[in-house]
């Protein structure tokens, strides 16, 4: 009479463990659902009727009552066709009351197949932390895998997912993983010339810290940032596992786990795609997408001041909070921001070659925009000239996997030491072991060069990064002559 | 003609063609009567104008700072007084240097390669001891006036409006400077503003302050080639920075050298070639470069990704010691482009 299957909802990209319990009795055929559905939800009772027809079950000519449990928290999408149907021939006595003890998801075909809705990860970490197996589509395997420690049950249809969730050891072929969806970075060995900001981008990968590239048109920023995941070292499971889970809430598989993430919105997005939201429950956005990995803004001058005001809270606190009515949502978004803009409108101010069209005044708010909390989070700041002909016949540099193994070794020194160098806070800094000569020289560029108190922070932190580049325990003058260099002159 | 009829007829702001011929067929007292009654053809303010009393025009310039210094009087600048268009009268802030004065002039939209040279000759000019000459615009001019000021030298900025107005406005404590360590000068009255047929009457005063005209970059039509031609008429040396042909910023200059102009083939050359003109220059150059690197940044400066190519030393050893010198004062940066400090003010 009463059967009840465990399956996922979201929220933020976290998995909360849903109760699908079915009971059957009572005379009259109707149906009744429960539990703040949503209308895709809703219509399951359609899928669901059809989908047995087909897989030669027949529906209970009694009363239906499915309940979404707890029922206060809002469910979404056609995931939980497969633990409905599984309920409902349970409860009805057709099939053993084993096959309830899943964790089920995945949205049926009229025909009785099964396909994968959002939140296969999701699903198998639901079932891992209950030590229950788990059934889920095909499709979702190779989303799903990414959990170890799992007994994970693929299934392609209705009746392969009964067979698999009552008899165990599943004999259905997987099919292979998808293409990899996530781009794959572009090497440094097909960057000609740039040498300054190579240096920057292998600074940045060691340290943490967010980069800006400003240059001319044309310059190869954009390409330059595309380097970085590839100089970044691999994800560890943890950063694998979190970012393969932002991405599963958006509907996005990810294959290529270890790698960084690199997204680029447009500087045209929305504020709910860059941040997270959107109608109903609200989805993660751009930010969430680069978890542990590369957010990448070109044309920085161009976003809209309040969506460049959006990014202060996942950068200074790793996360974003998305508001409605029922709380507030928090997505994950620890990030590395590299942004590229111009120098001026037209691109060319400063540029040794082509004159600059711009008007002074125009020049100077255009530099305004950019200013002030949002600047002050580049540690880097370099200049990226125009590509010079000699550059372009220059044999090739160093590749990324070179660049790579420097960036490991001191990314090893900050993991002895417990944080990333970017991420230090005053009271670090002021701990660090400096030597006399980098001191005085310090000293000396806050008189000469009109360092502030941030940029004070700011060069200390690059030079800890360079000096981990170099493998030494304490910053020499050499060290903090380089981030002097590297922190930008506007 | 008496100077107080001069006075107020320079500061009713009339074309100073215009006034050049009303005091030579008529007198600047009766220009002044014929102005002010409107049997000449002239705006309200200009009528006003010419009625004005030269006691309260006087005292006006006295309380801003401004001096009226008329032709034919001792002060009046010797080179500019030989010239059949000299204006009548000149305002002056600060005063006029008593050593020999270069021109600089150039485009308003110049490069980043201009802009530095225009900074770099300034400096140099400043650092042997002559004089710079320019008018204060955007671009080459006031790259110049930054140079002299760098250099600890003496400038002259020519404005195209009223000894007291700014223009363009950012450009007014750069001006209040020069007025202090040399002069701002104008043939215009207290309040003339910046209309545009007053930039390149002006330029004749430019060259006429200076022994030689340098031009560093200039498009074909512009002011800078204006005042290049006025000084080929004038009588005096003309040099121009050469560019590449098919950059619009330089096709006045190579015109130029085409024509006849002394092509400039670096900071140093230039000092070497104006001496020839100018004589030999009250002081001696700063000894620039010394070491690899500042030899490797040249007379106009480089990034450091070519300096490291250059030298074939790793970018972050290069990155480091050109913040060194910047720290220590001896390298500007501006973007990615480092350049050898000048003798600081």
């Amino acid at each position: 009479m009463f059967a009840s299957t465990t399956s996922v909802a979201l929220v933020g990209v976290d998995p909360r463990p849903v109760r699908v319990e079915v009971h059957v009795g009572g005379g009259g055929a109707r149906f009744s659902l429960v539990g703040l559905p949503d209308t895709a939800v809703r219509e399951a009772k359609e899928r669901v009727q059809a989908a047995l027809a087909s897989s030669g079950y027949e529906w209970p000519s009694r009363t239906v009552t499915v309940s979404l449990a707890p029922a206060d928290l809002p469910k979404a999408g056609s995931a939980y066709d497969l633990p409905i149907a599984l309920g409902v021939l349970a409860a009805s006595g057709v099939i053993d009351k084993s096959a309830t003890d899943v964790v089920a998801l995945g949205e049926l075909a009229l025909d009785g197949s099964l396909r994968a809705p959002r939140g296969g990860l999701a699903a198998a970490q639901v079932a891992r932390d209950q030590q229950v197996p788990v059934v889920v589509s095909v499709d979702s395997y190779h989303e799903a895998a990414l959990v170890t420690d799992v007994d994970l049950r693929p299934a392609r249809t209705l009746r392969e997912a009964i067979d698999v969730a009552i008899g165990g050891g599943s004999s259905v072929n997987v099919p292979a993983a998808t293409q990899p969806t996530v781009e794959r970075p572009v090497d440094l060995s097909e960057v000609r010339g740039q040498a300054t900001a190579r240096r920057a981008l292998e600074i940045a990968a060691a340290g943490g810290h967010h980069l800006l590239l400003s240059g001319p048109p044309g310059s190869g920023k954009t390409m330059l940032a595309r380097c970085l995941p590839g100089v970044l070292p691999p994800l560890d499971d943890g950063a694998a596992l979190a970012a393969a889970q932002a991405w599963a809430a958006a509907g996005l598989p990810r294959s290529e786990t270890r790698l960084s993430p690199f997204r680029s919105p447009h500087h045209s997005i929305t504020l709910a795609a860059l941040v997270g939201g959107g109608n109903g429950l609200p989805g993660p956005g751009e930010v969430t997408l680069a978890h542990h990995g590369v957010l990448f803004l070109d044309e920085l001058g161009e976003f809209p001041s309040h969506l460049l005001d959006a990014l202060r809270q996942p950068l200074e606190e790793g996360y974003v909070d998305v508001a409605r009515r029922s709380g507030s949502v928090r997505f994950p978004s620890q990030l590395q921001l590299v942004a590229a803009t111009n120098p001026c409108p037209c691109g060319h101010s400063g540029d040794a070659r082509t004159a600059c069209r711009c008007s002074p005044g125009a020049v100077e708010r255009y530099r305004r925009r950019l200013s002030g909390p949002l600047l002050d989070r580049f540690d880097l700041r370099v200049t990226v000239s125009a590509v010079e002909a000699t550059d372009l016949a220059a044999p090739p540099s160093e590749s990324s996997a070179q660049v790579a193994a420097r960036v490991a070794v001191a990314r090893l020194h900050q993991q002895q030491r417990g944080t990333l160098n970017a991420r230090m806070g005053r009271q670090a800094l002021d701990d660090l072991a400096v030597d006399d000569e980098a001191a005085s020289l310090l000293r000396s560029a806050f008189d000469q060069l009109r360092l502030t108190g941030r940029g004070w922070d700011r060069v200390r932190r690059v030079a800890r990064t360079v000096a981990d580049l170099a493998d030494s325990n304490a910053i020499s003058g050499s060290h903090m002559a380089e981030a002097l260099a590297l922190r930008g002159s506007w | 003609m008496s100077a107080p009829a001069r006075l107020v007829l320079a500061s009713t702001g009339i074309h100073p063609e215009r006034s050049r011929q009303l005091r030579q067929e008529i007198g600047a007292e009766m220009a002044l009567e014929q102005l002010a009654s409107g049997r000449l053809r002239a705006s309200a303010r200009v009528r006003t104008a010419a009625a004005a009393d030269a006691v309260a025009i006087s005292d006006r310039l006295q309380r801003v700072g401004v001096r009226a210094i008329f032709r034919g009087a001792p002060d009046f600048p010797t080179l500019l007084g030989h010239l059949p268009d000299a204006p009548d009268v000149l305002f002056l802030r600060g005063s006029l240097p008593s050593v020999p004065a270069v021109a600089i002039v150039g485009t308003r939209r110049c490069t980043g390669y201009g802009r530095n040279l225009a900074r770099a000759m300034g400096a140099e000019i400043a650092a042997v001891g002559w004089a710079t000459v320019s008018g204060l615009a955007r671009g080459i001019d006031i790259a110049a006036h930054q140079g002299t000021l760098d250099g600890a030298g003496v400038g002259v900025a020519v404005l195209g409006s009223g000894p007291d107005v700014w223009y363009p406005r950012e450009h007014r404590s750069i001006g209040l400077d020069l007025a202090t360590k040399g002069g701002v000068l104008s043939e215009y009255p207290l309040g003339a503003p910046p209309e545009p047929w007053r930039f390149p009457v002006r330029n004749r005063i430019i060259s006429g302050l200076a022994e030689a005209v340098v031009v560093v970059e200039a498009a074909v039509k512009g002011g800078a080639l204006i005042t290049a031609r006025t000084a080929l008429d004038q009588g005096v040396p003309v040099f121009a920075v050469p560019g590449d042909v098919d950059r619009p910023s330089s096709e006045g200059c190579n015109l130029l050298i085409r024509d006849g102009a002394h092509p400039v083939l670096g900071v140093a050359d230039l000092i070497e070639e104006l001496s020839l003109v100018m004589g030999r220059p009250p002081l001696v150059p700063l000894a620039a470069g010394g070491t690899p690197l500042l030899e490797a940044l040249g007379e106009t400066g480089s990034t450091a990704d070519t300096v490291a190519a250059a030298l074939d030393l790793p970018i972050g050893e290069v990155l480091g010691d050109l913040a060194r010198l910047e720290a220590s004062g001896t390298v500007r940066r501006d973007g990615d482009l480092y350049s050898w400090a000048r003798r600081s003010a």
